[in-house]
């Protein structure tokens, strides 16, 4: 077998997908914190347009997985949730980027 | 999938938003507008004193209006550094053109292009308070802007040909921007309510 035949027998590698990323709202949420610097939760809540319970489910799972940093504080005397993707968020949303691009240009026509 | 991540689209999106509440144009227009009432007073150096107020008064603005409606983001600074380049970029080639009229105004008479500038001082003027709004649209991806840029140049462009007294375009330009501010100001507090539930989030159990 050529390489080219090994080549052309290969599919694209799904399971290399982030999946803690792949779920729409996180992909949203990891987009909209991508493109800026912090942001807080009611800011979020906008953008992203989710309640805030399930805002804050996926907010959750994104910490834990180590993609988002959250820190909360008192402004005022109100609780104040500040929010930030950490370095590993960073490179993991690019990688998922790459790896969807590469997944859709490998499909054939 | 691919166009759901259309970053360009969401980053533009999160400015628009947080600019959606008409300061910006508020602020402007009172600063445009203050130009033109110290240009009848000759006193038009007091509108700077008055832009380091408006700066302040614009971030105190943003804590009472903007902040508790739709919350806060800090973007990214690589735009307020491009700005800032920018800004100093054109303050230099004035700067420069100012020393080389200085000396050659001391080496006798004052150059031809200077003469222009002060005969067409209309369409200086506008040109450059237009390209001042179009970058400032296009750094912070605030449509809005091109149209206020579009605004200048037919004030001043007409202007150019109707003399009459700078003051009147400069004070019919900020009437027109802080009318389209408040506008704007009062449209978004009536849509977004301050929000009544506290912003504490993230860190739930619950399972999706």
């Amino acid at each position: 077998m050529t390489s080219n035949e090994a080549n052309e027998g290969e599919v694209p590698s799904f399971s290399e997908i982030d999946k803690t990323i792949h779920e729409p709202a996180r992909l949203m949420i990891m987009a909209n914190l991508f493109v800026v610097e912090s942001a807080d939760f009611l800011f979020l809540q906008r953008q992203t347009g989710l309640t805030w319970g399930n805002l804050s489910s996926h907010l959750s799972k994104l910490e834990n997985a180590g993609y988002v940093a959250i820190e909360k504080e008192f402004l005022d005397k109100k609780p104040h949730t500040t929010l930030h993707l950490t370095d590993k968020g960073r490179t993991a949303f690019q990688e998922y980027r790459e790896s969807m691009k590469q997944v859709f240009e490998d499909l054939p026509e | 999938m691919a166009e759901t991540i259309n970053l360009k689209r969401i980053e533009r999106k999160a400015y628009t938003s947080y600019h959606q509440d008409g300061l910006l144009d508020v602020f402007a227009g009172v600063f445009i507008l203050s130009v033109g009432l110290w240009l009848i007073l000759d006193m038009v150096w007091m509108s700077w004193i008055l832009w380091f107020v408006a700066v302040s008064a614009y971030a105190a603005a943003k804590r009472v209006f903007t902040i508790p409606r739709i919350g806060f983001v800090k973007f990214a600074p690589h735009r307020v550094k491009a700005l800032v380049a920018i800004a100093v970029m054109v303050f230099s080639l004035f700067a420069l053109l100012g020393v080389v009229a200085f000396m050659q105004v001391l080496g006798g008479g004052t150059p031809i292009w200077l003469l222009s500038a002060i005969e067409n001082r209309m369409l200086v003027i506008g040109v450059s308070v237009a390209a001042s709004f179009y970058v400032v649209g296009y750094t912070f991806r605030i449509r809005r802007l091109y149209a206020y840029a579009l605004l200048t140049l037919i004030i001043f462009v007409t202007g150019h040909f109707l003399y009459f007294p700078l003051y009147y375009y400069v004070i019919l330009l900020g009437t027109l921007i802080l009318l389209f501010g408040l506008t704007m100001l009062i449209r978004f507090v009536r849509r977004y309510p301050v929000s009544a539930t506290d912003t504490m989030g993230g860190g739930g159990s619950d399972e999706q």
